[in-house]
């Protein structure tokens, strides 16, 4: 048993004691508990930046016989600090918590934790089966997340979100089975021996439907525009701690299949529909944008904010390039991070104001003004300026387009200028001006535990923009594995069965 | 002919059904000599029966059993075990509904066993004749069954459209059997096998219509459409608890004999493979749809019950070893979940079963939500969400229609369970999004054996979902001929 | 001279009166005795076939039918009569309490 099983056992286990342990306790019980397996999770940086370029703590467990389905995990640069992002974002979350949720704690808790289980077991799943499940697991409770604590409209948002994602992840299934009759086996680390080995020959045509399958629903997930529409729903309606998981680890979750598994399993159909998904990438970065920039409720102006910055990764990816399949995997994180900081705030001032609308606000500055130098930071950081995180990511991003396409960058560029536009116009009008007597009244700063759910958020902002060497490295290696993976079969076309290596031709 | 007597070991082989009939006759003749105050033990009587049943008919050596009329062996077993377990789940389910109608008459328990006896024949069965005698004992215990409030206009209704459609059925299966034996010269599905391989077999397309007639008969009795308009009304009319005991039991027989019958009638049954992929969407297309504007639940119960049938028969239609066994894993799990889902129904309805609209689940989870949990976990699992029994039926069937290179029916029925989330949710979104209703009256606590019957069908369930191979390795070395 | 071909073009013929009976009818009864005319059609099928081929199975199959379907019709018309009692009607078209 591997510290990576306990990571990703431990939310399950404590989803269950939350379960039966008495309400009263659930709160400081699920801190707790989220908290050791941050701690936990941060034992397993060393031996993955090690090797970035393998899976470390790799597991393999028969789980079922007929089909045979392995609990098969690992974890590698790709995979990492996801998973860390989910541990830490987790206690965090609940913090976040602690004096909004009144109603049915000990559920909302407990949800809060299968939900981490679903999530930390999709980004370490190495057996497409095993990841299927989670990716569903991670569904349940964040329905009910929305659903039960979430605003006025939540009903409606919390049906569509399980919808959307449910009729994406059918045709991920029709897929996954179909590779299984094709190759013997649901193994990821087997599949793609066999792909690059040509001991399985997908036809052109089949090759695309998989990927197709397996790309809509990574994209609904996303968001990728015009799949989006459930997101400012599903934003807007969740609870604070709700968005920060569903904005910061549930997205992920989405553009983490499309690198771990559309690019390697299907590098030709990849290649040949990029020019569409680029397109659609850089519609959404500019859609996004703008309406953000019309968007008179905080959250919903976040939330698309959210579809135009993950439109820079998917941009990233599919330029298939070292920088923008770094810049990809550094904005999954940034985003993340500034993004959930942000719904954290926005949440912070719906809990004193109970109003979503910036109109409620202006001059905030004034009576919190450690909460006005702290949107400050998230903004800017959010907006991509030099020494914060996301200048990092999105300069990359940028880098690897140009590669490929000039247009394509400069297109993305200009949503890096709206995303200045308008959360600098956000913040202009929310925390300026004079406040009227009822809001400063109503306005106390930060509290102490309020500082202490966003102190780690704002180190990390600065930590990821200035010194990138933590993190880039591990990422780096896997992604240029990937990178090799894909342009090596796409140039040569139909992989030759030549490159059969004894290993693989003995392992089966 | 030499007059043969059976064996003893052949006596073994039908001791579930032997020992499921006397107890079935012993609290009949109970019933007229003992005084009304010794009425609770019917319910432990049938228990016990059931469970010897359970244990002979797992115990019971393969074989051919009383002069080869039936055969014993893993696929029989299997089906054998889960219809007399949904008996069982049934009894346990029933009695907190039985003394709250004030109806705790042995007749109940009687009719349930006998019925379970006609499954175990259905499943076993190795001649045309055992087929029909089998799904006649099934049937007409469970037409009463259907209409056991005497007095209830609802359960009149729903017993006599039960009984007009269902015996309508069995006389088109009956015709296409005469068919059948006059085509082939015998009744034993061996001997019939045999001629049908051989290079004197009659003309496809002879057989391939008393083949589509049987079809139709057994279509009918596992609500696959387009003859699945009795079951909305018969789900809805009849008492929660024989709802629940009707989806489970005798459809996981008809589709046994189902199986059997695709294995048995080799070539004729292939000609049938587009009827049965029409059918299969049908079903699925007609259940989904037709269970989103349902407002009563146990109407929305029948719809998906009938999209269930649909997925079921993707997995027939696949016609393969491997679809076999996921018939037999999906009917495990599906009897399982629906037996459940209608056992926390059961409860909800109340007396009169006044409390059967979807509104009356609003706040559930507040008012009691040990029931609301366990009609959740029924509910994903017919979603089909990972972890329960249901998620990985549908696997199983799928995979066996990719198998047999069915794409568009598993893609269309991938599609259809996404369809299928809607009107799930919405149970769910009343129970766990919304108050409970102003003028929900106070519910009582569940009766001790009807807990014990929703967990048992959610232990099922996630056992299922979690450590699927127990069931399916059986399934599947049942599925070997 | 009366082949086999004649028992089953008539019992063809009862199978398809009772289908149509059974389809176009609203009176309880006449759908019951409809029935009953498919199940005597594959009977005299059974016995017809039986002599055909000369054996005992078929017939043998036809008592079992016979028993059978009494057992049927008379279940069949106890639920009638306890429908009956509630709604005083044998008409299929009123019987519509729940959605037909």
């Amino acid at each position: 048993m591997s510290l990576l099983d306990v990571v990703l056992f431990l939310p399950l286990l404590g989803f269950l004691a939350l379960l039966i342990l008495p309400a009263g306790v659930s709160r400081s019980a699920a801190l707790g508990i989220s908290l050791v397996i941050f701690v936990l999770s941060l034992g397993l940086i060393g031996t993955v930046t090690a090797a970035p370029d393998a899976y470390g703590f790799e597991g393999n467990t028969p789980w079922i016989n007929t089909p045979e389905i392995h609990y098969h995990i690992g974890l590698d640069g790709l995979g990492l600090w996801l998973v860390i992002l989910s541990t830490l974002l987790t206690p965090i979350a609940i913090l976040v918590s602690w004096k909004y949720i009144e109603q049915r704690v000990q559920l909302f808790y407990a949800f809060l934790l299968l939900l981490e289980f679903g999530v930390i077991g999709v980004f370490v799943s190495l057996d497409l089966f095993l990841f299927y499940v989670f990716w569903e697991v991670s569904l349940v409770p964040m329905y009910f997340l929305i659903g039960i604590w979430g605003h006025d409209r939540r009903i409606y948002a919390a049906v569509k979100f399980f919808l959307y994602t449910m009729a994406g992840s059918v045709l991920m299934l029709a897929a996954i089975i179909f590779l299984y009759t094709q190759a013997g086996t649901f193994d990821y680390v087997d599949i793609l021996n066999q792909l690059r080995s040509g001991r399985i020959v997908l036809s052109a045509q089949a090759e695309m439907l998989l990927f197709l399958a397996f790309f809509l629903s990574f994209a609904i997930k996303v968001p990728l525009f015009p799949l989006h529409t459930w997101l400012p729903d599903a934003h807007v309606e969740a609870p604070t701690a709700g968005s920060i998981m569903l904005a910061s680890v549930m997205l992920k979750m989405g553009t983490y299949g499309l690198v771990r598994f559309c690019l390697p399993l299907f590098p030709g159909a990849a290649h040949r529909a990029a020019g569409w998904i680029v397109g659609l990438a850089i519609v959404g970065i500019i859609y996004g944008a703008l309406v953000a920039m019309v968007q008179p409720n905080m959250k919903k102006l976040v939330a698309y904010s959210s579809v135009s910055h993950l439109g820079f990764v998917v941009l990233g990816i599919f330029s298939f390039t070292q920088a923008g399949l770094d810049g990809a995997v550094y904005q999954m994180l940034n985003h993340g991070i500034s993004t959930g900081a942000l719904f954290m705030l926005v949440g912070f001032m719906y809990e004193r104001r109970h109003s979503l609308e910036i109109a409620a606000y202006g001059g905030v500055a004034t009576p919190a003004p450690h909460l006005a130098i702290v949107f400050l930071i998230t903004t800017l950081a959010s907006i991509g300026l030099p020494m914060l995180n996301n200048f990092v990511g999105e300069y990359l991003v940028l880098q690897g387009a140009a590669q490929v396409s000039m247009a394509s960058a400069a297109a993305a560029a200009v949503g890096v200028i709206l995303s200045a536009c308008y959360m600098l116009w956000l913040y202009q009008r929310a925390f300026y001006g004079r406040a009227s007597e009822s809001l400063a009244h109503h306005m106390p700063d930060l509290s102490k535990r309020e500082w202490i759910a966003v102190v780690p958020l704002l180190i990390l902002m600065l930590w990821m923009g200035i010194y990138t060497q933590t993190f880039l490295p591990a990422i780096s290696a896997r992604n240029a594995s990937i990178l090799q993976e894909v342009n090596r079969s796409a140039t040569a076309g139909v992989p030759s069965p030549s490159g059969v290596s004894p290993e693989v031709a003995n392992a089966r | 002919m030499p007059v043969s007597f059976p064996a003893g070991v052949e006596y073994l082989r039908i001791l579930p059904e032997i020992i499921l009939t006397l107890a079935g006759v012993l609290i009949m003749l109970l019933e007229a000599v003992w005084s009304d105050q010794r009425r609770t033990v019917f319910a432990p009587i049938s228990l016990a029966a059931l469970a010897a049943a359970l244990w002979a008919a797992m115990a019971s050596s393969y074989g051919p059993a009383f002069s080869s009329m039936l055969a014993i062996g893993g696929s029989a077993t299997f089906f054998r075990a889960l219809v007399i377990v949904v008996g069982l789940l049934a009894v346990l389910a029933s009695s907190e509904y039985l003394t709250r109608e004030r109806a705790n008459g042995a007749e109940y328990y009687a009719l349930i066993l006998f019925s379970v006896v006609g499954q175990c024949v259905m499943v076993a069965a190795n001649d045309l004749l055992m087929v029909f005698v089998g799904l006649e004992i099934a049937s007409i215990a469970s037409y009463v069954l259907a209409g056991y409030l005497r007095d209830d206009p609802r359960n009149n209704e729903a017993a006599l459209k039960y009984f007009l459609l269902g015996s309508f059925a069995t006389a088109f299966l009956l015709y296409g059997v005469a068919w059948m034996y006059g085509l082939t010269g015998s009744t034993n599905l061996s001997i019939i096998r045999e001629v049908l391989l051989s290079s004197g077999a009659p003309s496809l397309g002879l057989t391939g219509v008393a083949a589509a007639l049987i079809f139709v008969g057994l279509a009918f009795k596992i609500s696959a459409a387009p003859f699945q308009i009795w079951a909305p009304d018969v789900y809805q009319g009849a008492p929660a608890p024989v709802s629940a005991f009707l989806s489970a039991g005798p459809k996981a027989a008809a589709f046994a004999v189902l199986v059997i019958f695709m294995v048995h009638f080799g070539a004729t049954a292939e000609q049938l493979q587009p009827v049965l992929w029409a059918c299969a969407l049908a079903s699925m297309v007609i259940g989904n749809f037709a269970a989103i504007q349902q407002s009563n639940i146990k109407r929305l119960l029948a719809y998906s019950s009938i999209a269930h049938a649909g997925y079921v028969l993707v997995a027939v239609t696949a016609n393969s070893e491997i679809g076999a066994a996921a018939v037999m894993f999906y009917m495990a799990a599906y009897a399982l979940t629906n037996i459940g889902a209608f056992a926390v129904v059961t409860h909800v309805a109340r007396k009169g079963e006044r409390f059967v609209s979807m509104s009356d689940f609003a706040g559930l989870s507040r008012r009691q939500p040990a029931m609301a949990a366990m009609l959740a976990l029924f509910l994903l699992s017919l979603i089909g969400v990972p972890l329960t029994g249901g998620f990985f039926g549908k696997f199983y069937i799928f995979k066996a229609a990719l198998d047999s290179h069915l794409v568009w029916l598993t893609v269309l029925g991938l599609l259809n369970s996404a369809v299928a989330a809607y009107y799930y949710l919405r149970v769910l979104v009343l129970m766990y999004f919304h108050e409970p209703g102003e003028g929900a009256e106070e519910l009582p606590a569940a009766g001790a054996s009807l807990q014990i019957a929703v967990y048992a069908c959610a232990i099922g369930t996630l056992v299922l979902g979690i450590l699927p191979d127990w069931v399916l390795d059986y399934a599947s070395k049942a599925a070997l001929k | 001279m009366i082949t086999s071909t004649h028992y089953l073009v008539l019992g063809g013929l009862l199978a398809l009166i009772g289908t149509l009976g059974v389809l176009t009818r609203r009176n309880v009864v006449v759908i019951l005795m409809s029935i009953e005319l498919i199940l005597n059609a594959a009977n005299l099928n059974l016995v017809a076939f039986a002599r055909e081929l000369n054996q005992i199975q078929g017939q043998v199959f036809a008592v079992f039918v016979i028993a059978i379907a009494v057992a049927e019709a008379s279940v069949g018309l106890g639920i009638l009569i306890a429908l009956f009692r509630n709604k005083e009607t044998v008409d299929a078209g009123e019987i519509d309490l729940l959605k037909w």
